[in-house]
């Protein structure tokens, strides 16, 4: 290596494939990143879900000791943080298409990078990214906030238990998947409002619809939607009759892709 | 060099853009010219592969926009300056813009610096005003050191300083072998700006021309003759051919024969003439004649004038 280094000269070759990930990732992440509004929101987000969960752990606490194979110290983990952080975050995830609509920078962004799809891929790889580490990092703090308070008195439940750290990991996950989910909803929606409703809707509705459906109905139908699912794999004893765990995470796979797969088909053919 | 061949697009049953081809040059600033809903906007959005043509095709370079890899290396565009987060800075909005092209930090330092960003570089968008939203745009137009530059009415709803800073920009990179398209709905800009013109309406091409051509084509070239025997001398005119029509404090004004021959005439005759002047419409009227047939939205009383004059 010389100590003067040459600015190459413009490259003839077209830039392979990881080159323009890398492009287009590092265009995304900028986008994400120079927003200050986006730390603020998870930082409520997180100061939240952490506050609910602590009072949430010292009602369980003031109870007497449930049935067995009932309430579980898991299942107290995840309450606060399956609206707190679940809301926001895939709010965050909305704006990330529906704001550029609305500015008109989407025009900007397509001019930039022409094939829509690269710039849904790398939307997705950056939101997804920052969606499973906040997920990821907020569901350790709330288990080992409710194992603190609940393991005074007995009835915690450690992350050395098998399934536990399988569990925390998975509610980690089902954030990046409601993200993405969201991500998908708004890339075909385009306005706020609209995409917002869509994925509150596919998240808690579809859900929770089901549960009003005759017996053999709830579960059988139940166990495809994104609510059912993440029940199942942040369980430690997971439902009968509805998929298993691994199943669910398929579930849990199968959302986000199937709105992505959609946002990619809708927004290549679409004028902006 | 941009081509536009045989481009279609329809809105439903709108034809916004009708079988238009025309080619933009390198090395000369092309005004493309309309009134508002011409298809400008929508024809440039096809070059930029925002839009999908109905039919046709529009190439840059010769390939089609969305088969460019790192398009901002042949193409800068600015279309709505607005288009913008407000929350971001100057900076970190051309730095995304640089980065989506393999562009490195130092060219957006330099795009600041060159567009007069630099002092204003880390403060966030919202509180810019339209000239400077205008430069922020263009500096991220000018981030892959393009060959090809298109602007969507990049003048609107500046002040004079601004106005006089893109025109100045736009010659400089003309002169610098771009290719520089840029639309307007204004003549008085263009005629100032623009090398070359490319005037449409509804859609279709009605000119394709050099700026200073587009006078001489006109039909509204004429004659002014002022005589004491006005009349006299008009019924001769209209003998030998001519059309004459009145026109203010006596003086007439003539088509059909041109100077010398109006004075042959006079002088055979023995009137005098005080005035005889040849007379090109100026650039803007022979653009309003041209448009006249095609503007979506007229106010009655000027309807009537461009009735008139066909």
């Amino acid at each position: 290596m010389t100590a003067i280094q040459i600015r190459p000269a413009r490259a003839q070759s077209p830039p392979s494939l990881t080159a323009r990930a890398r492009d287009v990732i590092a265009f995304e992440w900028t986008k994400l990143r120079s927003i200050r509004s986006n730390y603020i929101t998870l930082l409520i987000a997180a100061v939240v879900t952490i506050g609910a969960t602590a009072v949430v752990a010292h009602a369980v606490a003031s109870v007497p000791k449930p049935p067995a194979g009932g309430f579980s110290a898991l299942t107290a983990s995840f309450l606060a943080y399956a609206e707190y952080t679940v809301i926001p975050v895939s709010v965050l995830a909305v704006l990330q298409f529906t704001s550029e609509y609305s500015t008109g920078l989407i025009r900007t962004t397509f001019a930039a990078v022409p094939r829509r799809w690269a710039v849904l891929a790398g939307k997705a790889a950056v939101v997804g990214a920052a969606a499973l580490l906040t997920g990821e990092v907020l569901a350790f703090a709330c288990f080992a906030i409710v194992q603190a308070i609940l393991s005074g008195r007995h009835r915690g439940e450690s992350l050395a238990q098998p399934g536990v750290p399988g569990a925390v990991l998975a509610a980690g996950f089902v954030l990046c998947a409601c993200a993405l989910t969201a991500l998908g909803l708004a890339a075909i929606i385009r306005h706020t409002p609209g995409a917002i409703t869509a994925t509150l809707a596919a998240i808690y509705l579809v859900g929770g619809l089901c549960l009003f459906l005759p017996s053999p109905w709830k579960d059988d139908i139940g166990r495809f939607t994104m609510a059912f699912a993440a029940s199942q794999v942040v369980a430690l004893h997971p439902q009968v009759g509805l998929f298993s765990p691994w199943a669910s995470m398929l579930v849990l796979v199968a959302w986000p892709a199937g709105a992505l797969l959609a946002a990619c088909l809708v927004t290549s053919r679409r004028d902006v | 060099m941009i081509e536009v061949n045989r481009l279609t697009k329809r809105f439903g049953r709108v034809t916004a853009v009708d079988d238009l081809s025309f080619t933009v040059r390198a090395g000369q600033v092309t005004g493309f010219l309309g009134p508002n809903g011409a298809g400008k906007t929508t024809t440039m959005r096809i070059i930029l592969g925002l839009d999908t043509a109905t039919s046709g095709t529009a190439l840059v370079g010769g390939r089609g926009y969305r088969q460019i890899v790192r398009p901002l290396r042949e193409v800068g565009s600015l279309f709505d300056a607005t288009a913008l987060h407000g929350g971001r800075t100057a900076y970190d909005h051309v730095l995304s813009v640089a980065l989506s092209n393999g562009i490195g930090r130092s060219r957006v330092r330099q795009v600041l610096e060159l567009t007069g960003l630099s002092a204003v570089a880390r403060q966030r968008i919202r509180g810019f005003s339209l000239g400077m939203k205008q430069r922020l745009g263009i500096a991220a137009a000018l981030l892959g050191e393009p060959p090809v530059l298109m602007f969507d009415e990049p003048v609107n709803g500046l002040d004079a300083d601004g106005v006089r800073w893109i025109r100045l920009l736009l010659r400089q990179l003309a002169a610098d072998g771009h290719t520089v398209l840029v639309s307007s709905h204004l003549m008085s800009e263009m005629a100032l700006t623009a090398d070359h013109l490319i005037i449409i309406g509804r859609g279709r091409l009605l000119a394709d021309t050099p700026t200073d051509r587009l006078t001489k084509s006109s039909t509204r070239a004429d004659v002014l003759v002022r005589s004491p025997r006005a009349t006299e001398l008009a019924a001769l005119l209209t003998a030998s051919g001519a059309a004459v029509t009145a026109e203010e404090g006596g003086a007439l004004a003539v088509t059909g024969l041109d100077t010398p021959a109006i004075a042959d005439l006079a002088a055979r005759h023995g009137i005098a003439v005080h005035e005889l002047v040849p007379r090109q419409p100026s650039l803007e009227q022979a653009y309003l004649d041209l448009t006249a047939a095609s503007t979506d939205f007229r106010a009655a009383p000027q309807a009537s004038e461009s009735e008139a004059s066909q």
